[in-house]
């Protein structure tokens, strides 16, 4: 398959790579650029560990072309902190123990970040349903719904 | 002799010392993507490969058409059984010494549908894969029996290890005035971590490094070495990081033989990661389960008799048994008592090992048949647990170690407000919602073996220790921190734990929930003897600040080292190491026995033929808890929803109990799922899982969970370990199934004996 360029602006940097089509953003992010803080758990867009945000909003990267996140801004996992500051919710979540293998958890952040910003994290309830789409098999839900109610009240105040 | 106070480390709030609330230290890693797990190495020249399996569920490869697959770009290699390097078979993890006969991690004769029959390895994943779709394989087919359920499957095998039996316990049924009898069933369940199973092989001349995750990095690093004929030493295997395991990361699988072939063939580093799918045929979950549960049992609900009759699936080639009689025969008195079990051949992987293998299912059967009794004779289902309590092991006839069984189920019982149960199924509801209230409790026995770790005080005076454990979230970086913060006399902070190395000092499985007693004690004693040459050096060195002291004795706190009645020198370790011309102390600790050969270490480390039996010695040694849950059931559709669950916990001490809290938690979750939702479906035509994905086989998701309490009943129990603790990672998931179904027969009048819990079987 002919590789095309692709011009992708991930967490503040450009990068301009050479790539079949088929190459999902997520293989791309982890194999073309080391970038593996962004994680494959089903290749499927069935459990959430690959998600990042394009313009802002929460796309699953294992199901999005990387040619389609071109003249976009991607934001992973490891662009998250701002000059060494972690992001209250990254913050949150150590401090609610809301995780513990950890691999679902950059999808899970990445997903909180979205989730308070889209004004989601009104009460435990609406937490629930709108961190449903980040499956995690170690359990640590009740944990994330205490990191994303205490992250949202930080961004708030 | 040295003799010397150990102080708590610092923090004011406790939090770094053993016992203390400390944040995960591997955290920072996880929540800023820093984390590397194992396959996301990044190696010069990495090739990537794809596994086909097999589409049928028994029969014979007839033939394998590789020619398009190797004519697709960028293709390397195409593995058949026919070009795949030959192996030598290997070792079970109890070390029997294998049949001389070669081993092909690719197969010709199929035994299930899913079994690896070739690899394509090409140089992107994306060429792999397409790849892979070309290989095209045919087949002889043979009839299958697809599960526990198909009419060829028959009775299966008689385990006679398994058989536990005292008294007359036929004879006193049939007298009992009281009987009940019922039959409970699981299906195939899944342990789905989220990080797929892979690896990473690379070799360099007849030296194989592995970077996969793993629970028992020695074990497969044992298995690589015997499969390809190369001394122990020259196989590493890296782990750093693992995406969860739940019992199944523990063995090299076939899989990881087909990368390290690949590897070894192509003279480079191969990358294999299985998809989604694959994961629930390229390893065993949890075997189905059937289970017959008869109590005899006097007016008062005394028990008399349990007559226990278990079945389990396995595989066509292997041998699995998932112990159904396990808390069957210790959880209540009864003075005749008989269980035994078959296990079934059908068309499937192996079975293996899912959180609380045997405990899990077995608990679902006594618990909900305890919980039949107590209605049968009209007792409440918690003053029946209480009146039938076993103040010893029934079975082992000795004394518990610790049993905090009965103030768990007095605290949970008060925090989640039972006096306040109406008994009567659907006297609780909420407008359209049926509520019920639900008890049962769970148990888990403390495996226990021996471990080995590295202690440095380092010149800078900070603290490391190495170990080839692992960490998969339960928490090992941050408690052997802890341990070994605590200990030498410095903050956690200054000390780094480096795990998932086999060249580290080694480890036994991570499984059994032994780690935390295990390597704690072995941190405990390497940090000791790491402050005894310290704390010698500082008074016999005569370039020591506290040579002229003459003191016996010192402390070292905050890293620093000072004497006990606060006169004299006070300098930090760093000053100390500097001033005595030291750049570093070094201590290995380990907790085997003091005669102990070479050949018994390596026997430890790299099998599980040594780990000791829970109940050795006076003593019979087990985690406890109760679980008290409600459930609403829609009337009209037959919806369960969790809406409430408190558990009490014995894991005796808790290492760090924001940790554990988030250890029981996850257990308790992963028992509603299979409660209610979780379950392999078999097509009945092909013996294929249906919903072998995320999509299909349901795990809990966030908007399934409730707020859980969880709270800790233990006491410390030095005879399950060093430090105290029992175990904490499977005991929270026994027990919450049966106390699910207990709810929703009180909310519904409906008994569902058959996991999960759906709604087509309450409407």
């Amino acid at each position: 398959m002919t590789k095309i360029p692709v011009y992708l602006d991930i967490n503040g940097h450009h990068h301009e790579l050479q790539l079949e089509p088929r190459v999902t953003l997520l293989d791309a992010l982890r194999d073309r650029l080391g970038l593996t803080g962004t994680k494959k758990g089903c290749d499927h867009g069935q459990c959430g560990a690959c998600t990042v945000h394009v313009d802002g909003e929460r796309v699953l990267a294992c199901l999005t072309l990387a040619a389609q996140a071109q003249g976009r801004t991607v934001t992973t996992i490891e662009g998250l902190a701002r000059e060494g500051e972690m992001h209250p919710v990254q913050a949150a979540f150590l401090e609610q123990d809301a995780f513990q293998c950890g691999y679902c958890t950059p999808g899970q952040i990445m997903s909180a970040v979205a989730c308070i910003r889209e004004g989601h994290a009104g009460s435990d309830e609406e937490i629930r349903e709108y961190m449903a789409g980040n499956l995690c098999r170690c359990g640590a839900y009740p944990h994330i719904v205490a990191a994303v109610r205490q992250a949202a009240q930080e961004v708030a105040s | 002799m040295t003799v010397h106070n150990i102080r708590h480390g610092d923090a004011s709030d406790g939090a770094e010392a053993v016992g203390g609330r400390l944040s995960r230290v591997d955290g920072p890693a996880k929540i800023t993507g820093a984390a590397k797990y194992a396959v996301e190495q990044q190696l010069e020249g990495l090739a990537y490969a794809v596994l086909v399996e097999s589409t049928i569920a028994s029969g014979k490869v007839r033939a394998i058409d590789t020619n398009a697959a190797e004519a697709a770009p960028g293709v390397l290699q195409v593995l058949t059984p026919d070009t795949i390097i030959s192996l030598r078979t290997a070792a079970d993890w109890f070390g029997t010494p294998p049949p001389d006969k070669p081993y092909c991690p690719l197969a010709r004769d199929i035994s299930f549908s899913g079994q690896h029959v070739a690899a394509v390895v090409a140089e992107t994943f994306e060429q792999a894969v397409a790849a892979a779709a070309l290989v095209k394989v045919s087949y002889d087919e043979t009839p299958s029996i697809v599960d526990l359920s198909d009419a060829k499957a028959g009775d299966g095998i008689p385990i006679d290890a398994m058989t536990k039996e005292w008294g007359d316990a036929q004879g006193a049924f049939a007298s009992a005035p009281v009987r009940i009898c019922a039959a409970y069933n699981t299906p195939r369940e899944y342990q789905a971590p989220m990080e797929p199973h892979g690896l990473i092989a690379r070799w360099e001349g007849d030296q194989l490094t592995v970077w996969e995750p793993s629970q028992w990095l020695d074990g497969m690093a044992r298995t690589y070495a015997e499969w390809f004929g190369v001394p122990f030493e020259n196989v590493r295997l890296v782990s750093p990081y693992i995406g969860g395991g739940f019992g199944s990361k523990a063995l090299a699988l076939s899989h990881g033989a087909v990368a390290a072939c690949a590897a070894k063939m192509l003279g480079r580093p191969v990358r294999l990661v299985m998809t989604r799918p694959q994961t629930f045929t390229g390893y065993g979950g949890r075997a189905a389960t059937r289970q017959t549960v008869t109590i005899g049992a006097d007016r008062q609900g005394k028990i008399q008799s349990i007559v226990h009759r278990g079945v389990n699936e396995t595989s066509m080639d292997g041998m699995w048994v998932e112990p159904l009689g396990s808390v069957t025969s210790i959880m209540y008195a009864t003075p005749n008592f008989s269980s035994r079990q078959n296990v079934v051949r059908v068309n499937s992987v192996m079975p293996g090992a899912m959180r609380a293998p045997g405990e899990n299912p077995s608990a679902f059967g006594i618990e909900s048949a305890i919980d039949e009794l107590a209605y049968e004779v009209g007792i409440d289902p918690l003053e029946i647990r209480l009146r039938n309590y076993a103040e010893q092991d029934p079975h082992a006839k000795k004394a518990w170690s610790t049993r905090q069984l009965r103030e768990a189920f007095a605290t949970g019982a008060e925090r989640f407000g039972w006096a306040r149960r109406t008994s009567e199924p659907r006297s609780m509801r909420d407008g359209n919602q049926l509520i019920g209230w639900g008890v049962a409790a769970g148990t888990y026995p403390v495996r226990r073996a021996y471990g080995e770790a590295i202690v440095r005080i380092l010149a800078d005076g900070s603290v490391e220790v190495e170990s080839s454990s692992i960490d998969m979230g339960q928490g090992t970086y941050t408690i052997l921190a802890q341990t070994a913060a605590e200990t030498v006399g410095v903050r956690a902070d200054d000390v780094v734990v480096k795990l998932g190395d086999s060249r580290f000092p080694r480890a036994g499985v991570t499984g059994g929930s032994r780690l935390a007693g295990v390597m704690t004690g072995a941190v405990y004693k390497a940090a000791t003897s790491a402050l005894d040459q310290l704390v010698g050096l500082a008074i016999s060195d005569p370039r020591s600040p506290f040579h002229a002291l003459q003191a016996n004795t010192l402390v070292v706190a905050n890293g620093r080292i000072g004497s006990p009645r606060g006169d004299g020198p006070d300098v930090s370790i760093a000053e100390l190491l500097k001033s005595v011309g030291r750049d570093h102390i070094e201590a290995t600790g380990d907790t085997m026995p003091a005669n102990s050969t070479p050949e018994d270490r390596y026997k430890n480390y790299t099998t599980i033929a040594m780990a000791l039996p829970h109940t050795e010695g006076d003593y019979s040694r087990h985690s406890w808890c109760a679980h008290f849950i409600e459930v609403r059931v829609d009337e009209d559709f037959g919806t369960v929803r969790v809406s409430r669950v408190v558990s009490a916990l014995d894991s005796g001490r808790l290492y760090n109990p924001k940790l554990a809290e988030s250890q029981w938690k996850g257990g308790i979750i992963m028992g509603i799922g299979q409660a209610l939702l979780e379950e392999g479906i078999v097509d009945r035509r092909h013996g294929r899982i249906v919903n072998n994905n995320l999509a299909d086989y349901l795990v809990p998701t966030n908007a399934d969970i409730p707020d859980i309490e969880v709270i800790s009943v233990g006491i410390p129990d030095l005879h399950s370990s060093v430090l105290g603790g029992k175990g904490v990672g499977e005991l929270a998931i026994v027990g919450v199934a049966p106390a699910i179904a207990n709810a929703v027969f009180h909310a519904t009048g409906k008994r569902v004996r058959d996991l999960p819990i759906t709604l087509e079987k309450l409407i």
